[in-house]
């Protein structure tokens, strides 16, 4: 049952949606575009109601794009309905039917295309193996446990070999220990069996655990597509900055751009930053954004910016120092702290960094 | 969805398809009415032929006419050899007299009589205007000359007036099939070309079609043809509801409402108050008996009531020697409705004071507040919505309901028996009655608009939600004697109307010779076609109305379309028109072409389908707001087409609320009355008119026996549905979990 992996493609798909009340639309999601490559995982990662499981919907078929187009390989899916299509979806409260037992429920697909009960018999009790619930076969699924409903809903997805696999936040109804191990799971077959796949969650663990590629949205725009380390070091502007990540801002002006070094205005402070966001220019007031493990804690006056550690985190492999600086408290992460010099609460400090791991982002808040 | 391609396309088929249609219809009509257009002339050539030597004879011959060609008028003329002309003649009616007399100065005329005397017949080219009974028809005119023996002189002409009538019935019935056809393609292709869910499409049409012509459509008709009298428009049937006889009639109706709903709600409270706030031990059995009289079939208890307190009852006069009091009128009434509608009052009472959360009220009495105070400041208010519901419920039923006041009228005048007098009685008049029926309508919309606007803002019950568990008693034991008193006394009342029932089988002559007998049973096998053309049709339209629910229910719910809103308002529309205005609405509008309905078993089973729809649809769709919309995407995501869809998942999961919509239409078909009393034929009778008509005949043996035999049925129906809805509870759990 070898099959070809696929592409997903969104050209500038908008949905709006019409407001109950006669209001004024919502739009939902404004002019997504973007490419899944053949057997790629993409997650879809962003706060509640920033448009995700719409996304997700259109692209499964549940609903129709205001605008635009979504193809499936080659072949534009954008009328066609959800059993047209060759998807299958997760949901996030698993969807399965309570009047059937849990085979019936993994064998409904293969029951929809007509195949010879052996063959069905064989093919679930396999699969069924293979989500590691052999023994479940007659159960009613309200009889089974959470992991266990998931494991059901994922080999009912899986059975009829679909070439893209849509999951709507299908951990969050799990336990954290449950949850990582269903995420490697989900991850290992999706490989193995080579199927693409978009993922949705607000949950930017998941995302950055196990994508190969993330798109941030909000309100309905994509803000940033990129592979994980990218979104997270290399961030476009401050939302996703601090979406995927803890960051503190400092406000700086810049001044010149020479040699691949932007020198910035920090407080009065003349600093030298290697990155910046492609819409910064000189002559901006912008944000300097630096993740708590770039930053470093030296004695006054060494530092860019002065202030004074107001307590202390100890986290066995790292500590958290919070420092209260003319910026706002402000968190420094340090790893390993036994081999480095800690300061303790109440002394003055410095806040260091070097220019290439500090990054200049638009000030604006979005 | 919208591309330029489809739409193209969309207009390019449409324009073939009408092109197709028109230039078929026109084809058909024409061939039609030059067909008709020769027959007529054959006739008429045929009937001059067979005209008397003899002149006196004339008068005698001309009247036969209508005879060959259906419903046409005839004059003569006499040739007057003196002024070598045709003389008009009093020979012929007097119809085409006036005809003559209004056209004779018309040159087409004298052409036509100048032909006649060269032996030629002739029809004149246009058509004319004649008053035929009073209305005011279209007309062909022929003129033919009586050849005399020697075959080249004419002795005499007649000219003949045919309505184009029959001819332009077919001729309508044929616009409409074109039209019809039309419509229906271009709705067609508009789904096929614009949905991309035709399935979805052509259930929704489907629906549309279905609530079109058997719900708008009639209403159309009805108040189109209260607005016509004798083929033009006018007021006078109205003016006629609104004379002071028929206000009466009016004022009469609102007096039974008024004092049935009040009393039905206080008994409801009392009832409902017992079982669902106090720690009143036989709940269970209550509840049962009060909500009896909302199943047992029309006439049952009245009927009883009549045995019982009747001019020659078994208490009013064998007990009591009464003689001067009377049980028909408003009294009689009041008594009858009250006991087969306050369980409305009871159900709708108790759903609400279940829903209220007694925690409040324990507050209250933690607050040292009395019982009493409780009562009042508490439990009263939270409860005063769903009190005027249960009011405005029974007033609608109570003015809607014909069966009571048919038996039970006496003097008391109430407007749905006169409508149907109207449209039954001598009258015949179908505009008229339709106008009393909306008369009644009024009140009706009006209750309704108060409960949905008024009465639903003010509650705030709902807000709690969760039904409460623990009981706080909030009566002291005296004041809880006398309510269980009173319930006491109320069911013991209908026990009692139920079991005089079942004694009525079996007496000789009620009033005058109780003595045993079996011979009222021979009723169930002279009644015997009535009894199976009854359960049939209630049997089909069951399962009809059920399915038809459900998808209207699936599409509602889950289903995104134009015009949703207005489908679901057609479809509730059934709930709040009382019966006797469905009924005549569709005798007006289905005893013509193109839909001659009326005497079918199928008009009544589509008046079952189309009354229970509204209860059907709510209870499907609160069914479907319990589940997961995510388990039919699941099913539609594993490849299932819409019906597939619904075939393995929905119906399944709503099937508690398809069987309770099923057994519900099947319990209403049987006891229905109100809207089939004017649909029935001698081929599909129902039981309840057999019973009116042994009621109305004092044969109340024979009557008690179908009423028993009703009982039965709709007993053994619930219980059957009581246990085919029992075996659900597992999977109507597991709904809910997530
Ligand atoms: N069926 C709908 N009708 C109207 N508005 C909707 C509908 N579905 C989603 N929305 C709105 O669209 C926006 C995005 O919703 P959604 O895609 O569910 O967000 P997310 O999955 O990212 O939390 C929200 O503002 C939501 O209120
Ligand atoms: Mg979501």
């Amino acid at each position: 049952m070898e099959k070809k992996s696929v592409s997903v493609t969104l050209e500038n798909v908008t949905k709006k949606f019409k407001d109950v009340k006669g209001k004024a639309d919502v739009i939902a999601v404004n002019n997504a575009d973007f490419v899944v490559e053949p057997g790629e995982l993409v997650t879809l990662l962003g706060p509640s109601g920033c448009g995700k499981t719409t996304t997700l919907r259109m692209v499964a078929g549940f609903e129709l794009p205001t605008d635009g187009k979504i193809l499936i390989g080659d072949t534009d899916v954008t009328m066609l309905p959800p059993n047209k299509r060759d998807t299958a979806t997760m949901f996030q409260s698993y969807g399965l039917f309570p009047h059937m037992s849990v085979f019936d429920n993994v064998a409904y697909g293969l029951k929809l295309r007509k195949i010879p009960s052996e063959e069905i018999k064989k093919r679930v009790n396999e699969s069924l193996e293979l989500v590691g619930l052999a023994t479940y076969g007659d159960r009613a699924p309200s009889k089974l446990s959470g992991g266990q409903q998931q494991r059901v809903a994922l080999a009912r997805s899986l059975i009829v070999t679909p070439s893209v696999l849509l999951l709507d936040e299908p951990l969050s109804n799990l336990d954290a220990l449950l949850r990582e191990q269903m995420r490697v799971e989900i991850k290992r077959i999706q490989k193995s069996l080579g199927i693409t796949a978009i993922y949705v969650t607000h949950d930017r663990v998941e995302a950055m655990s196990l994508s190969d590629r993330v798109i941030v949205m909000k309100n309905g725009f994509i803000r940033q597509i990129g592979a994980p380390d990218v979104i997270y070091e290399q961030p476009d502007s401050r939302f996703v900055a601090g979406f995927v990540g803890k960051a503190a801002f400092f406000p700086v002006e810049i001044g010149s751009h020479e040699k691949g070094l932007w020198s910035c205005n920090l407080g009065g402070k003349e600093v030298k930053v290697a990155q910046a966001a492609p819409d910064v220019k000189k002559g901006d007031s912008a944000v300097l954004m630096a993740r708590p493990e770039s930053l470093r804690l030296e004695k006054t006056g060494l530092g860019h910016i002065d202030g004074k550690v107001r307590m202390n985190v100890y986290l066995g492999n790292s500590l958290e120092s919070f420092v209260q600086t003319p910026f706002g408290e402000v968190l420094v992460q340090i790893d390993d702290p036994h081999s480095k010099k800690v300061y303790r609460e109440g002394e003055d400090v410095s806040i260091g960094f070097s220019p290439d791991r500090v990054r200049i982002l638009s000030r604006s808040e979005d | 969805m919208f591309t330029k391609k489809r739409i193209i396309q969309f207009c390019l088929a449409a324009m073939v398809f009408i092109a197709a249609d028109v230039w078929m219809y026109h084809s058909l009509n024409n061939s039609f009415s030059v067909y008709v257009e020769q027959r007529n002339n054959n006739e008429v050539g045929l009937f001059v032929q067979t005209a008397p030597e003899d002149q006196s004879d004339i008068a005698l011959w001309l009247s036969g006419v209508s005879t060959i060609i259906p419903s046409s008028q005839a004059m003569y003329f006499a040739y007057d050899e003196t002024s070598f002309d045709f003389k008009p003649t009093k020979d012929g009616s007097q119809v085409a007299e006036e005809l003559w007399l209004a056209n004779r100065q018309n040159p087409l005329f004298a052409q036509a009589l100048e032909s006649a005397y060269y032996l030629e017949s002739m029809q004149l080219p246009s058509t004319f205007q004649a008053t035929i009974d009073g209305e005011r028809v279209p007309a062909k005119i022929f003129f033919a000359p009586i050849i005399a023996e020697n075959g080249y002189e004419a002795t005499g002409a007649v000219m003949i007036l045919v309505p184009t009538s029959s001819a332009s019935d077919f001729a309508r019935l044929l616009r409409i099939l074109a039209i019809g056809a039309g419509v229906a393609f271009l709705a067609i292709a508009w789904v096929i070309t614009f949905t991309r869910d035709p399935v979805t499409g052509f259930m929704v049409l489907g629906l549309f079609i279905i609530v079109g012509i058997f719900v708008a459509f009639p209403l159309f008709e009805a108040i189109r043809l209260s607005f016509i009298r004798q083929g033009s428009f006018s007021f006078e049937a109205w003016k006629m509801a609104l004379s002071p006889s028929y206000i009466v009639a009016l004022w009469g109706s609102l007096r039974l409402g008024v004092s049935t709903a009040t009393i039905s709600t206080i008994l409801g409270f009392i009832i409902a108050f017992l079982v669902e706030r106090t720690s009143f031990k036989q709940k269970k059995l209550i509840t049962t008996l009060a909500t009896m009289p909302v199943i047992s079939p029309p006439f049952s208890l009245s009927l009883s009531v009549i045995l019982l307190f009747g001019n020659n009852g078994l208490i009013s006069k064998q007990l009591l020697q009464l003689h001067n009091t009377s049980i028909y009128g408003l009294g009689g009434l009041t008594l009858v409705q009250t006991i087969s509608m306050f369980p409305i009052a009871f159900l709708t009472i108790s759903g609400v004071l279940r829903q209220i959360d007694s925690t409040v009220e324990d507050a209250s009495l933690d607050l040292s507040a009395t019982r009493w105070q409780t009562f009042k400041s508490i439990t009263l208010p939270l409860t005063v919505p769903g009190i005027l519901s249960a009011w405005m419920l029974v007033f609608t039923n109570s003015l809607a309901d014909f069966a009571n006041p048919l038996l039970l009228s006496g003097n008391l005048r109430v407007l749905s028996t006169e409508a149907y007098m109207m449209v039954t009685g001598r009258m015949n008049d179908l505009g008229g009655g339709a106008v009393l029926s909306f008369l009644l309508l009024l009140p009706t919309v009006s209750a309704f608009m108060v409960q949905r606007f008024w009465v639903s803002r003010k509650s705030f019950v709902t807000v709690t939600g969760k039904p409460s568990t623990s009981l706080t008693e909030l009566t002291t034991t005296p004041v809880r004697r006398i309510l269980s008193g009173v319930t006491w006394a109320v069911l013991g009342f209908i026990l009692m109307l139920y079991l005089t029932i079942i004694a009525g089988c079996f007496v000789r002559n009620w009033g005058i010779d109780y003595t045993f007998t079996w011979e009222n049973w021979k009723a169930i096998p002279d009644s015997w076609d009535s009894i199976t053309s009854t359960v049939l049709l209630a049997l089909v339209s069951a399962p009809v109305a059920g399915i038809i629910a459900m998808v209207a229910a699936m599409l509602i719910v889950r289903k995104k379309f134009p015009g949703k809103r207005l489908l679901e308002v057609l479809m509730m529309t059934p709930y709040a028109i009382p019966g006797t205005l469905i009924g005549i609405a569709y005798v007006i509008a289905f005893n013509k072409q193109p839909l001659i309905l009326v005497g079918t078993g199928a008009i009544i089973v589509i008046n079952y389908v189309i009354r229970e729809l509204p209860v059907g649809l709510e209870n499907g769709i609160t069914a479907l707001h319990q589940i997961d919309p995510s388990i039919e995407e699941a099913a539609q995501d594993l490849g299932a087409d819409v019906p597939t869809v619904f075939k393995t998942i929905v119906l399944p999961l709503v099937r508690p609320a398809f069987i309770s919509s099923m057994s519900y239409t099947f319990v209403r078909a049987m006891t229905a009355v109100s809207a089939i009393i004017f649909l029935i034929s001698a081929k599909w009778y129902h039981l309840t008119i057999k019973i009116l008509s042994y009621s109305e005949n004092l044969r109340f043996g024979l009557a008690s026996v179908l009423c028993t035999i009703l009982i039965v049925i709709v007993l053994g129906v619930f219980a059957l549905m009581q246990i085919l809805v029992r075996d659900d509870k597992l999977t109507q759990k597991t709904i809910s979990t997530r």
